[in-house]
C-alpha cells in the first residue's frame, strides 16, 4: 500500500477512536530532518509526514506508550517491524495494544549529506553478500583482528546511544545501571569499555534484528554492525536460521559439538 | 568488618607436596577481614574440625575459608562443623587447592601461586557470604525402576519388600531381559531360567509392584523426592485385563514369518506373540508391521478365536503420569552389531554370537537344545570360539573397554558342548583370559584341564567359508605358528555396548554418561550406585559391563539407597536457589525458557517502586524445584535474577581478587 494511504488510514483509525496515539514522523522548523512525532490529538494529525528522511526506528517508543493498555498506531518500515516483533517476543509489549502501519521504503537519506545510508544500501541491494565485511575480518590473523577491534572499540565514549536506540536492548533497567554490582565505573578505561562492548554484543546476540541503528547512531563511527553480523552468522551456521531462542533456551536435544577456536593476543 | 578464619589444609602430602601451605597462609593472613589463619595436616580429621570449631568460638569468627580439597569432597563436613559451633553453614567457603593446584601442577612455585590466588578469591567471596536457610519438601513414597531385566526385578523386589510402592517400566512386552535368554549361568552352571522365572513371577505378584511392560519413559520432570514421570504405554492391541494368556490367538495367527527377537532371529514367530513361553505378563502383543489386519485389513482371526474378546485393533498409545520419590535405572546393555567385522563372515549361518549360542543350546530354544549347525541341522564336530570381537579394540569399529563377561561365558559354552558331546573338538582364541571373580579362575581351569578345551593365545585373522566348512586362519602368538582350522561352527564373543537409547534417556533424567554412553556414577568409590542427580540410582550393566552376580549385588545396593530416601519424612532443599529482584525484572521470560527444571514462572504482580504501585509481569522462582544450577542467572540480561550463595557480586569479588 502506498505511503499516503497508510497515513490516511491511520488518521481515520485515530478519528474513529481505534487508536489513542500515533507514532510517526514530522518536521520541525525549517529543517529537512524528519523527527519522531507523538500524535495525541486531531489537530496534530496534519503534522504527519513520510519522506526519505524518516530513518528513525520508532518501535522502541512502544514500550512506554503502549503500557497500561493504550492502543498505539505506529508507522514501521521493513527493518523497524522486525524490532517490534523482537519486543513482542521479549514480552515487553503486547501485540494487541499495537496497530502497525507498514510503509514502503526505498532507502533513507542522511539529511546532512543527502546520501542514502549505508545500512539501507545494503538492505536494498540483494545481490550483495551480506557477510562480505564479516568474512573480511574472519580472514585476518588473530593478532590483526585483535588490533583492528581494539583500535575501533577504544574510540567508544560510552555515550550509551547504541544501547538506547536498539530495539533489542529493551530491559526495564539495563545491567549497567545496577548500582550495587560495580559492573562498570564512570572512568573511561580500555578494560571497562571492552567489557561494555562485549556485554552489549552478547545481550543482543540471537535477538538483534540487524536494523543497523546502533552503527548509524554511534557518534564516533564504530562499526558495531560488524559485530552483530558476525554473531548472526555464527548462530545461523551453528544452529540454523529458524530457531528463535537459540541462546536462551534449555533443550535436551542440543548437542555440544562445538569446535574450539583460539583468539589472538 | 568481618572476622574471617582461614584454614589451609596440607592433605598430608597431597597438597603440601606441591603447594607451600605455609606460604599460602602467610600470603592471606593480612587480607582485610582475616583475623585468624592456620595450616594443618588434615583439616577433615576430627582434630582438624575441632580446630575450626574452637576458633569460631574463641576468636568469634563470622566467616570461614578452608583451603583444601574439592568442595564435592568435604564442603558438607566443614559446613556441619561450623554449624555445630553455632555458625550458619553457608558462611563457609572452600578454596580447592588440591584438585585445582597440587594435582595439576608439578612445579611447587606455580602451584603455590595459584593456591594463593584461589584462597584470596575465596576470602573475597566469603566476605560477601550471607546466612542462608533451606526449606523442606515432602517425599513421594513410590519408586520407579526403569528396565525389567534381572537388575530391575531385583531392585523392585527389594524396595517392595521394604514396604514401598514400585513401578517397573520395561520396553519389551515381557520382563526378564537378557538373563531370560541365557541357558546356564557361570560359574555354577545353574539353569538361568530356573532362577529367574520365580523372581519374575514374584515381581508380577507382589502387591507393591506395578509392571508397565511394552512401555517407555516419555519425560521426567521434578526433582529428588518428587519426580514427575510420564510413561508411554505402547499399544499392545490386546486388552491386558481381559486376556487370559490362553495363547489360542498365537496358535491360529496365519502370519508366522516374523523373526523372534528372543530367539535372536534363529526362529520365527507369529504377528501376535509373547516373546517366550514364560513371559510375564503372559499377555501377547500384536506386531503391527507384520499383522495382516493392519497391513491389508483382512484377517482378524486372533480376535475371532479369542474367547474373552481381548483383541483390540483400535487400542491407542496411553500416557500415564505418576510421581516418584526415587528412580533406579536398570536399562541393561546390548551386543555390538558385527557389520564392520567382515573378516569373520558374520552373515554365514554357522558363524554365530555368544547370545545366539545360548539359544541354540537351550532346551527351550529353537532346536530344543540340540546343538546343531543352523545351516543344515547337522551336529558340529569342530567349534572355534573367538573372544574379544570388538572388545579392547581401540579402532573405530570396536570398543576400547573389556566386556568383562566373554571370557567366562566362552569357557561355559565350551564346557556345555563338551558335556553334551565329548567328542567335539573345541578351540578358544583369546588375547588374555580374565577371570577375576569368586570361583571364576577355577571355572576356566576346569574347561582347560578337565574338559580339554584348546585355548590358543592369538587373534583370528579370517574366517573363510569353504564348502561345508569354515576355514579359520589365525596365529598362535606364543609359538608364532600360523594355524588353519577347518571348523564347523564359529562363535564370536561380540563386545557389549550401552543401549542405543541411553543418550536420550540420560538427557531426560539429567544425568551423565561416559564416552561409551554407559551411565556414570557420582563417585566410583564413595557413591558407586548414585548418579550426580540426587534421587537417581544405577543398577546393572547400564553403568558398564557386568555379570549376573555383580548386577544383582548392585541392584540390591541401589534398592537400599532408594529405601533410605523413601524412608525420610522430608528432604532439606538446596539453600543456594535463585532469587528475583522484581524491580529490575522486565518479565522477558528468558530465565524461564532456560531453566532445565521448570522452576521459573512469570506472574503478574504489583510492584512498589518509589512509592508508586506498578503492575507488571515478573519472574518467580519455585525454590523447591530450583536446583541452583545458575542457568537463569546468565540468561537474565539485566541481571535481575541471582543465585543465593553465588551472587554476581560474589563472583565479581572473586574475579577481582584474582585479577587485580
Ligand atoms: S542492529 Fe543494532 S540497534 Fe538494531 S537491533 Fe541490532 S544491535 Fe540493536
Ligand atoms: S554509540 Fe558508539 S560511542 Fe556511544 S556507547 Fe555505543 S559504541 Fe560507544
Ligand atoms: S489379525 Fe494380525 S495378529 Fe491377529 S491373527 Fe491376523 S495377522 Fe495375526
Ligand atoms: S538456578 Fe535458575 S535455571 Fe537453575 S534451577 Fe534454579 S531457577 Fe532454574
Ligand atoms: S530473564 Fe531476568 S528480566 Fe527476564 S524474566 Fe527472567 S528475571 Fe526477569
Amino acid at each position: 500500500m502506498g505511503k499516503i494511504e497508510m497515513i490516511l488510514n491511520a488518521k481515520e483509525d485515530f478519528k474513529l477512536g481505534k487508536i489513542q496515539m500515533i507514532l510517526g514522523w514530522k518536521k520541525e522548523d525549517e529543517s529537512i530532518e524528519s523527527i519522531p512525532a507523538f500524535i495525541e490529538s486531531v489537530e496534530e494529525l496534519e503534522e504527519l509526514i513520510y519522506d526519505e528522511y524518516c530513518v528513525n526506528n520508532l518501535s522502541k517508543y512502544l514500550i512506554e506508550e503502549a503500557k497500561n493498555g493504550k492502543k498505539v498506531g505506529i508507522f514501521l518500515k521493513k527493518c523497524d517491524a522486525l524490532g517490534m516483533e523482537q519486543m513482542i517476543k521479549d514480552n515487553r509489549i503486547l501485540s494487541e495494544n499495537i496497530v502497525p502501519y507498514q510503509v514502503e521504503c526505498s532507502g533513507m537519506k542522511d539529511f546532512q549529506t543527502g546520501e542514502i545510508f549505508k545500512k539501507c544500501q545494503k538492505c536494498l541491494d540483494e545481490s550483495q553478500d551480506k557477510y562480505a565485511e564479516v568474512k573480511e575480518i574472519e580472514n585476518m590473523t588473530h593478532d590483526e583482528r585483535y588490533d583492528y577491534w581494539m583500535g575501533e572499540l577504544s574510540k567508544c565514549i560510552r555515550c550509551n546511544a547504541c544501547r538506547n536506540i536498539c530495539p533489542a536492548c529493551n530491559c526495564e533497567t539495563c545491567v549497567f545501571e545496577k548500582k550495587d554490582e560495580d559492573i562498570l565505573g564512570k572512568a573511561n578505561n580500555e578494560s571497562e569499555t571492552g567489557f561494555y562492548q562485549i556485554i552489549r554484543a552478547y545481550h543482543v546476540a540471537g535477538r538483534c534484528s540487524d536494523c543497523g541503528e546502533c552503527e548509524r547512531i554511534c557518534p564516533v563511527g564504530i562499526p558495531l554492525g560488524k559485530i552483530n553480523k558476525k554473531i548472526i552468522k555464527d548462530i545461523e551456521e551453528l544452529y540454523g536460521k529458524e530457531d528463535d531462542d537459540t541462546l536462551s533456551s534449555f533443550n535436551l536435544e542440543d548437542d555440544d559439538t562445538f569446535t574450539e577456536k583460539k583468539g589472538g593476543k | 568488618m568481618r572476622r574471617i578464619g582461614v584454614f589451609v589444609c596440607w592433605c598430608g602430602s597431597n597438597i603440601a607436596g606441591t603447594v607451600d601451605v605455609e606460604k599460602v597462609r602467610e600470603a592471606v593472613k593480612d587480607m582485610p577481614g582475616v583475623v585468624h589463619s592456620v595450616d594443618y595436616q588434615y583439616m577433615c580429621s576430627e582434630v582438624g574440625q575441632n580446630y575450626l570449631k574452637d576458633a569460631i568460638k574463641e576468636k568469634n569468627l563470622d566467616r570461614i575459608v578452608v583451603a583444601s580439597c574439592s568442595p564435592r569432597m568435604h564442603e558438607a563436613t566443614f559446613r556441619k562443623a561450623a554449624e555445630s559451633a553455632g555458625l550458619n553453614p553457608y558462611l563457609v567457603e572452600i578454596a580447592n587447592i588440591r584438585e585445582h593446584c597440587s594435582w595439576v601442577h608439578k612445579d611447587k612455585e606455580v602451584g603455590t601461586e595459584k593456591a594463593i590466588s584461589l584462597t584470596k578469591a575465596a576470602i573475597a567471596k566469603a566476605t560477601l557470604n550471607e546466612e542462608l536457610v533451606s526449606g523442606t519438601t515432602q517425599v513421594e513414597k513410590r519408586a520407579l525402576v526403569i528396565g525389567g531385566g534381572i537388575a530391575g526385578i531385583q531392585t523392585a523386589l527389594d524396595i517392595a519388600d521394604a514396604g514401598y510402592l514400585v513401578d517397573i517400566v520395561e520396553q519389551t512386552p515381557s520382563i526378564g531381559g537378557k538373563m531370560a535368554q541365557i541357558d546356564k549361568t557361570f560359574p555354577t552352571l545353574d539353569c538361568s531360567a530356573c532362577i529367574l522365572t520365580p523372581k519374575m513371577v514374584d515381581a508380577a505378584a507382589h502387591p507393591n509392584i506395578t509392571l508397565y511392560t511394552y512401555s517407555e519413559i516419555e519425560s521426567v520432570n521434578g526433582f529428588v523426592g518428587n519426580f514427575n514421570v510420564a510413561i508411554k504405554k505402547k499399544p499392545r492391541y490386546v486388552d491386558m485385563d481381559k486376556c487370559t494368556g490362553c495363547g489360542v490367538c498365537i496358535e491360529k495367527c496365519p502370519s508366522k514369518k516374523g523373526k523372534s527377537e528372543f530367539e535372536e532371529g534363529l526362529a520365527t514367530r507369529t504377528a501376535i506373540y509373547t516373546p517366550f513361553a514364560q513371559s510375564v505378563p503372559k499377555v501377547p502383543v500384536i506386531d503391527k508391521e507384520q499383522c495382516l489386519k493392519f497391513k491389508t485389513g483382512k484377517c482378524g482371526i486372533c480376535s475371532a478365536v479369542c474367547g474373552t474378546k481381548a483383541v483390540k485393533f483400535d487400542q491407542e498409545e496411553e500416557i500415564v503420569n505418576q510421581t516418584y520419590g526415587a528412580i533406579v535405572l536398570a536399562t541393561g546393555f546390548d551386543l555390538i552389531k558385527l557389520d564392520n567385522f567382515g573378516e569373520f563372515h558374520n552373515e554365514h549361518p554357522d558363524v554365530i554370537t555368544g547370545l545366539e549360542f545360548e539359544r541354540l543350546t537351550n532346551a527351550a530354544g529353537p532346536t530344543k537344545g540340540k546343538f546343531v549347525k543352523p545351516s543344515n541341522g547337522e551336529r558340529p564336530k569342530k567349534v572355534v570360539f573367538v573372544q574379544c570381537v570388538g572388545s579392547r579394540d581401540k579402532s573405530e569399529r570396536g570398543k576400547s573397554y573389556c566386556s568383562k563377561i566373554c571370557c567366562m561365558y566362552t569357557a561355559k559354552h565350551a564346557m556345555l558342548i563338551k558335556d553334551k558331546y565329548p567328542d567335539t573338538e573345541v578351540y578358544v582364541f583369546y588375547i588374555d583370559v580374565r577371570t577375576p571373580g569368586k570361583n571364576f579362575d577355577e571355572f576356566h581351569r576346569r574347561a582347560v584341564e578337565e574338559y580339554g578345551v584348546h585355548y590358543i593365545k592369538g587373534m583370528v585373522g579370517k574366517v573363510m567359508p569353504e564348502g561345508e566348512k569354515l576355514m579359520v586362519q589365525a596365529i598362535d602368538s606364543l609359538s608364532g605358528t600360523p594355524l588353519e582350522i577347518d571348523a564347523d561352527m564359529v562363535v564370536l564373543a561380540s563386545a557389549t555396548q550401552a543401549k542405543p537409547d541411553a543418550v536420550a534417556l540420560k538427557r531426560k533424567l539429567n544425568i551423565s554418561s561416559d564416552l561409551n554412553n554407559f551411565f556414570t556414577e557420582a563417585h566410583p568409590k564413595l557413591k558407586p550406585v548414585e548418579t550426580a542427580s540426587a534421587g537417581i540410582y544405577l543398577a546393572g550393566a547400564c553403568q558398564g559391563p557386568k555379570d549376573i552376580p555383580e548386577t544383582v549385588a548392585q541392584a540390591s545396593a541401589a534398592a537400599a539407597k532408594a529405601i533410605i530416601l523413601l524412608s525420610k519424612k522430608e528432604l532439606t532443599n538446596n539453600a543456594c536457589v535463585s532469587n528475583v529482584n522484581k524491580n529490575i525484572c522486565s518479565g522477558c521470560k528468558a530465565c524461564s525458557k532456560m531453566c532445565p527444571y521448570d522452576a521459573i514462572s512469570i506472574k503478574m504482580m504489583d510492584i512498589y517502586e518509589h512509592g508508586k504501585v506498578i503492575r507488571k509481569e515478573v519472574a518467580e522462582v519455585n525454590e523447591a524445584l530450583c536446583q541452583g544450577c545458575g542457568g537463569c542467572t546468565v540468561s537474565c540480561r539485566p541481571g535481575a535474577i541471582d543465585l543465593r550463595g553465588f551472587t554476581n557480586k560474589q563472583i565479581m569479588a572473586e574475579v577481582d581478587a584474582i585479577c587485580l
